[in-house]
């Protein structure tokens, strides 16, 4: 299973913060995700930071059973 | 000197009303050999009251102080003309804790005049913390209520006989006992003069128990707001002024009152469609930064021992959000509303804003939430700055860790902590040596390595090992190590845009344009979160585009480009579009400004708070971080997570036409018009 965390106004809009499912690639995750919420489309996650395990990775990127996905909205300013 | 224009009446001041100006006049052509009156008249300019006034405490009596329209075109307002007021005083001799001390509140031309974000004040004196010039901005609405009463800077010197408060009424200047007061904490001091003065629409400020004992970081609170850093609480509680409070009659007037209104409606539109100040800032306040700071490896935690924190959801902005948030707001006039309110004991309050969700949360290894908003409110009702306290603790649990200092206090224990804030306030137990701030507990027993400080003043949230640049802005910064002062390039080298963080490539260039860019906004009045919609759209919505992949890939090669335009601003004669701090100027104010003469007035504020600061002994071996930061990688396999200081040091150094130790050359202070 590969765990999947939302952050930013990705994850206040679409009230996901955490969800399980299978996937051998970043881009299986975009279906899954787009399933899961009409917010998520793949615009809105093509313009998230995506990382692997705290690594940054893309949509090509490949997934082993147990990897933690995280999608980052673009953020700044403190 | 010139004369006082106060009459005494029953302890109360009065200006002479109508013969008040041909009085004026007469005094200030003794007060400058060689000008002319009528350069110290009401200015030309609209935006600005054209009045500033000294305060002497010790004799009660107030006066104005010569400022002319040639000033106002220099310096602009706010820190600046501060820094010149004041470079104009210090000598290098002066202690934070004597009466040469002089205290300035400034507000800027922008203050009160309806423009975005613009309802900022600015207090400037030589800090107790650092001992060197300090400047804190605050929001809330005490700066338009002090132009409201006429003027554009109070001059506080000396120091009361007793304890007092003074009520500013217009042109009514008067001095109260403040022993009621005394001792009390911030919301309850300003509720007690709301009903001293009987008013409801006024502007007010005040130091809590923490600058009442002179804890080195105490801040000043207005609004709920705070002059957090430097220590300015401190300075008034030494002087003896518990508070101030501002009302008054007079109106803000504006140059062009027609196109500022569209150019304001043009301006607002923009910072609601941009996604950082439109979407970011007002639903996840700055807040929202943490998760982002956790994936670039630059989220302090545990004394800035690493950059990463495992349990860093429980104190994120999303959690805040989800979980604690009751609404946001918003300083007087702002659209951008980034302020959270949470419930503390069942009441509504202001939130903490990222660095205090930071240095309460990851930075003490905290990953209770609900402590960190308690330990918040405390802080701003004690009157303590919450980046020094935090940081000050989390130096004392390493100390404590390691058997330097066994004061009992461990990380990811937040319990007793509240009770810790209390006694630091009131300089009780281990509280009043936690007091002094970690330089000096640090001096005093050992841990300098990771006394996470620079001339200082504690770091800001920004663990910089990941982000170079922004750990030489802590480094150089004038008022010490504070990530707004030192440039915030780290909004380039992950929060924002996402230029290499580990190269020292163009990062000293682009740091002294920042720097200059924020310190004339701030001089202008208006708050800095304005200028973040500075990066278009465009780039920052969509981080992995071509456009934006360019611009990350191509920013550390460009240093030599920046340089140019720091070095020739004037060549940037135009108004860009995505900057529209300028163009209000000339609408709002009457000013002829474009981008280059406003990066110009940066420039002429960096260097000339830098002079002030090289009387006091200010250098290039002064310029520094600790250890932790500069020798010790964050990952001990990647050499490279480090802060290569003295190589971005040197060039930051030549771009800002300073000699190798640091000290702005004559040449450098004539091109600026300083000397």
């Amino acid at each position: 299973m590969i765990k999947v965390k939302l952050f930013g106004l990705l994850r206040l809009d679409s009230g996901i913060k955490e969800i399980e499912l299978e996937a051998g690639a970043v881009k299986d995750i975009y279906t899954e995700l787009e399933k899961a919420s009409d917010i998520l489309s793949a615009k809105k996650l093509d313009a998230c930071v995506v990382l692997v395990n705290g690594k940054s990775a893309n949509k090509n990127t490949r997934l082993s059973d147990g990897d933690e996905v995280s999608f980052l909205s673009p953020v700044a300013g403190g | 000197m010139g004369k006082d224009i106060g009459a005494k009446i029953h302890g109360t001041y009065i200006f002479y009303g109508k013969i008040k100006s041909l009085f004026i006049e007469q005094i200030l052509l003794y007060r400058y050999n060689g000008k002319k009156a009528v350069d110290y008249m009401k200015s030309k300019y609209s935006g600005y009251m054209g009045k500033l006034v000294e305060i002497d405490l010790g004799a009660e009596t107030v006066r104005e102080y010569p400022w002319s329209d040639k000033e106002r075109e220099l310096y602009l307002g706010g820190k600046i003309m501060a820094a010149r007021i004041l470079c104009d005083h210090l000598t290098g001799n002066e202690k934070a804790f004597s009466e040469e001390n002089w205290l300035v509140i400034a507000t800027g031309p922008l203050t009160g005049t309806g423009a975005p974000s613009s309802a900022r004040f600015n207090i400037s004196a030589i800090s107790p913390q650092t001992g060197i010039l300090a400047s804190s901005n605050c929001g809330g609405s005490f700066g338009f209520h002090l132009k409201k009463a006429g003027y554009d800077a109070l001059i506080i010197k000396g120091r009361c006989k007793g304890r007092k408060w003074l009520e500013i009424n217009d042109d009514e200047f008067i001095f109260h006992d403040a022993e009621a007061l005394w001792g009390t904490k911030t919301g309850e001091c300003h509720e007690k003069l709301a009903e001293l003065c009987g008013k409801k629409n006024f502007g007010r400020l005040c130091i809590g128990p923490a600058g009442e004992n002179l804890v080195k970081y105490a801040s000043v609170i207005s609004d709920e707001r705070a002059a957090g850093r430097t220590g300015m609480g401190a300075v008034l509680g030494w002087k003896g002024l518990k508070a101030i409070t501002v009302s008054g009659s007079r109106s803000v007037e504006v140059y062009d009152r027609e196109k500022t209104a569209a150019y304001i409606k043009k301006w607002v539109a923009y910072l609601k469609e941009h996604p950082l100040t439109g979407s970011q800032l007002p639903r996840l306040g700055t807040a929202g930064l943490v998760s982002s700071m956790q994936s670039h490896s630059i989220l302090a935690t545990r004394n800035y021992s690493a950059g990463q924190f495992e349990d860093f959801d429980s104190v994120s902005g999303e959690t805040l959000a989800e979980s604690y948030n009751v609404n946001n707001s918003g300083c007087l006039g702002c659209t951008i509303r980034c302020r959270r309110n949470v419930k503390v004991d069942g009441k509504v309050v202001k939130g903490p804003e990222l660095e205090t969700l930071v240095l309460f949360g990851s930075n003490l290894g905290n990953s209770d939430m609900q402590s960190v908003l308690d330990l918040n409110y405390l802080a701003d009702e004690l009157g303590l700055d919450t980046i020094s306290c935090a940081n000050t603790i989390a130096w004392a649990m390493e100390a404590s860790a390691k058997g330097i200092w066994n004061c009992g206090l461990e990380f990811g224990k937040p319990d007793g902590l509240a009770s810790l804030l209390d006694d630091i306030a009131h300089r009780r137990g281990i509280g009043d040596e936690l007091a002094e701030g970690s330089k000096r507990l640090s001096e005093k027993y050992g841990g300098t390595d990771f006394a996470i400080h620079s001339k200082g003043l504690e770091l800001a949230a920004y663990e910089p090992r990941r982000a170079v640049g922004q750990g030489l802005g802590y480094a150089i910064a004038n008022r010490g190590g504070c990530h707004i002062n030192g440039g915030y390039a780290v909004i380039a080298e992950g929060l924002g845009l996402n230029a290499d963080p580990q190269t020292p490539k163009a990062k000293a260039d682009l740091t002294m344009m920042m720097q200059n860019l924020m310190e004339a906004i701030s001089a202008s009045g208006q708050c800095i979160f304005t200028s973040y919609a500075f990066f278009p759209k465009a780039l920052l919505a969509n981080p992995n585009g071509i456009l934006t992949k360019c611009v990350n890939s191509l920013l550390p090669h460009l240093g030599w480009g920046i340089r140019i335009m720091n070095r020739f601003p004037r060549m940037l004669a135009v108004n860009l579009p995505i900057i529209h701090h300028t163009a209000i100027l000339k609408y709002a104010v009457g000013m002829k400004m474009d981008l280059g003469r406003y990066l110009e007035i940066g420039e002429r504020g960096y260097n000339m708070e830098r002079l002030i600061n090289t009387r006091f002994g200010i250098s290039a071996e002064n310029d520094k971080l600790p250890k932790r930061l500069t020798d010790v990688p964050q990952d001990p396999d990647d050499p490279s997570t480090r802060v290569p200081l003295e190589v971005m040091k040197r060039t930051y150094y030549k771009a800002r036409g300073w000699d190798e130790n640091g000290i702005p050359t004559e040449k450098t202070l004539r091109r600026l018009k300083i000397k």
